[in-house]
């Protein structure tokens, strides 16, 4: 019998079989290979089988039998094989994920490669994803970020776009969060804003995906009766898949995912893909969170750290100063009590000689030499005790009080009368009182001649920001800014003032304390002095 | 004639305040320590006590404390070279308290006052 295929020939030639193409020329010397690889698929052979069904051929029944089943599992394979494909694709996808993953701590990077992979192609293949993070001192989980097109147009120029690149999932994440997450996050803003669900609400479907930590698929969304209407116009899709982010027991957020664009059907599987997505993704937006967190703190004890050391600094420097003062204070009383006993009984021997004595002029000197020492001596004395100064919260009312009682016998001799006036309730200064009153007595006391007519001098205290402002108005002292500038130089001499401390040791003190130290003078008006003094430990330096 | 102790550990203040005083009319008694003014004060009634912060090794300050409990009608004036000691606390406890000076006037002055605010008190 002629037969149409070639299954009972053991060679054939090129062209005798229509179903091998050119490379398989070994199948025509393989006579078995042939019949198990091209035979079956044959339409040739399956003339040949029904012809030799017609002659009633008792085999034939059972060939045509083994025939039909060959083809059956052969479909079945190819299945298995298509699966398989599948699910190595997405165990390499996986694995690409995880590495990208746990190789980041930086939270919107790990938010970046989360949104890509869910929208990527070569990944889960979703149109749009939202990705919702649980605020805990809140009490809220609320949209954070988005990824996908908003209309058809716009999905087909990126996904066009994504062809023509061909990244890899590092690459579109990187891709997305340099040159699209804002512009992302500005598209979605208007509905990020409106995916902020309180935790308490526990009716909600999006809480009770969150609560279950388990994922639920909404189909036929605007009629389901656990969907609220405004979330499913909010989402404006009928069917979309809700993905709770779960690492270990906590919860940490929500993917809400969907095919806005081509309405593809969400499958079970796609469910439980998304599923095995989600732990990696969870545990590295919390591990990132944490980070940030843990990045914050340390922040923070570095700050600590410098401040320590500044501070360390700082005592280090007092001490020296301190020091330094405590020697300077011991030379000056070692000196007192010697200049004290010249001047005394060069006064006593003053008191008691005549006037045309020819020492008188010598006793005067000393008298006058002594005086000058003294006065000097007390101003090393108050700079000697500047180096260490104390302070503490003191009220400013008290303040003025005291250097005006200090200053009072001066003043009154003088003919100076004084006016105070002051805010009310002003809060308690961070001051060295003894220092400031010094500065405010100086100030009060200084030796500008009072040349103006009136002899008054009015201090006025008000509050100005965190701080209170002190301020020395006096109209009868005038000098030049030039000279009064001079003057708040050490041991500067001007032709008229001498070489006092004083104003200028106020200036060092104040300085020291990082109180703010202004002095103006007008040679017609007069001078105005204006202190700020801190009402808070952490304006000191 | 108001009697006054004089407590300085350096002989020449004490010769300077004793020659001055007695100028103004008072009558002056001097200690060079604490137990010899301690002695002084037994052996005789004193209107008012200058009294020195640093003797030696001595302290001032807790003598000031001894006198106010003792001799509480007794005023007492400091006078230091230390013009620190003037925002003490303990230092506080005394009637006056002056830098010594060359110059004795600001110590006559406080002494004047410091004897009439005890009169004052004695006549209440």
């Amino acid at each position: 019998m002629e037969w149409e295929c070639c299954w009972n020939r053991d060679a054939i030639s090129v062209g005798e079989c229509p179903n091998i193409q050119a490379g398989e020329d070994d199948l025509l010397t393989s006579k078995r290979r042939r019949i198990l690889e091209k035979c079956s698929d044959c339409s040739n052979f399956k003339h040949d089988l029904i012809r030799i069904e017609n002659e009633s051929d008792p085999v034939a029944t059972l060939v045509s039998l083994f025939h039909g089943e060959s083809q059956r599992q052969k479909i079945q394979i190819q299945s298995l094989a298509s699966f398989l494909d599948n699910k190595t694709l997405q165990i390499r996808f996986l694995h690409e994920l995880g590495y990208v993953l746990q190789n980041s701590v930086d939270l919107e990077e790990v938010l970046s490669v989360a949104l890509t992979a869910i929208t990527a192609g070569k990944g889960f293949g979703m149109n749009r994803a939202f990705l919702l993070l649980k605020d805990r001192e809140a009490g809220q989980l609320k949209g954070h970020m988005a990824i996908g097109p908003r209309n058809f147009e716009e999905a087909v120029h990126t996904w066009d776009e994504i062809i023509q690149n061909d990244m890899d999932l590092k690459t579109l994440a990187q891709n997305f969060r340099q040159n699209k997450l804002s512009a992302e996050r500005a598209k979605f803003h208007d509905i990020l804003e409106q995916l902020t669900f309180s935790t308490a609400n526990k009716d909600h479907v999006i809480i009770k995906a969150l609560d279950s930590k388990r994922p639920v698929l909404i189909e036929d969304a605007f009629h389901h009766p656990d969907v609220p209407s405004e979330f499913a116009r909010l989402l404006g899709v009928d069917t979309f898949l809700l993905m709770p982010l779960v690492s270990r027991s906590r919860r940490v957020g929500m993917i809400i995912a969907d095919n806005c664009i081509t309405h593809r059907h969400i499958t079970e599987e796609d469910m439980h893909s998304l599923e095995s997505f989600s732990f990696p993704v969870a545990f590295a937006i919390e591990r990132a969170s944490l980070y940030d967190k843990l990045q914050v703190e340390l922040d923070r004890v570095t700050e600590a750290g410098k401040k320590l050391k500044e501070q360390q600094e700082l005592i280090v420097r007092m001490e020296k100063m301190a020091l330094v003062g405590r020697i300077t204070s011991s030379i000056a009383h070692s000196v007192r009590n010697p200049l004290m006993i010249i001047g005394g009984f060069a006064r006593s021997l003053l008191k008691n000689c005549n006037t045309a004595d020819p020492q008188r002029e010598f006793m005067e000197s000393i008298v006058a030499e002594t005086r000058h020492l003294e006065s000097v001596l007390d101003e090393i004395l108050n700079y000697a005790d500047s180096l260490y100064p104390t302070r503490d919260f003191w009220d400013v009312g008290q303040l003025i009080d005291t250097a005006l009682r200090d200053a009072s016998d001066q003043l009154t001799s003088l003919g100076y009368a004084t006016v105070c006036t002051s805010d009310d309730n002003l809060p308690p200064v961070y001051i060295d009182l003894k220092q400031i009153s010094y500065c405010l007595r100086t100030m009060l006391q200084s030796d500008i001649d009072g040349i103006g007519e009136d002899k008054t001098i009015v201090i006025t205290a008000y509050r100005s920001g965190d701080s209170v402002v002190l301020r020395v108005e006096d109209r009868s002292r005038r000098i030049s800014q030039e000279d009064l500038d001079r003057l708040l130089i050490p041991f500067s001499e001007t032709r008229d003032l001498g070489a006092g401390l004083g104003l200028a040791l106020c200036k060092a003190m104040l300085e020291k304390q990082g109180v703010p130290f202004e002095a103006l003078a007008d040679p017609l008006k007069g001078t105005v002095y204006t202190i700020v003094l801190p009402t808070h430990k952490e304006e000191q330096p | 004639m108001s009697r006054l102790l004089v407590v300085d550990d350096e002989a020449n203040i004490r010769l300077l305040y004793s020659e001055e005083l007695i100028d103004e009319g008072y009558e002056v008694v001097t200690a060079g320590t604490i137990t010899e003014a301690t002695e002084k004060l037994q052996a005789g009634v004193f209107d008012l006590a200058i009294l020195d912060i640093k003797l030696k090794n001595e302290s001032g300050i807790e003598f000031l404390q001894q006198l106010v409990k003792e001799r509480h009608d007794m005023p007492v004036i400091l006078c230091s070279a230390f013009s620190c000691y003037k925002d003490d606390f303990s230092a506080w406890l005394a009637d006056g308290y002056v830098v010594k000076s060359g110059d004795l006037t600001e110590l006559k002055q406080e002494i004047a006052r410091v004897l009439a605010k005890k009169a004052a008190k004695a006549s209440k």
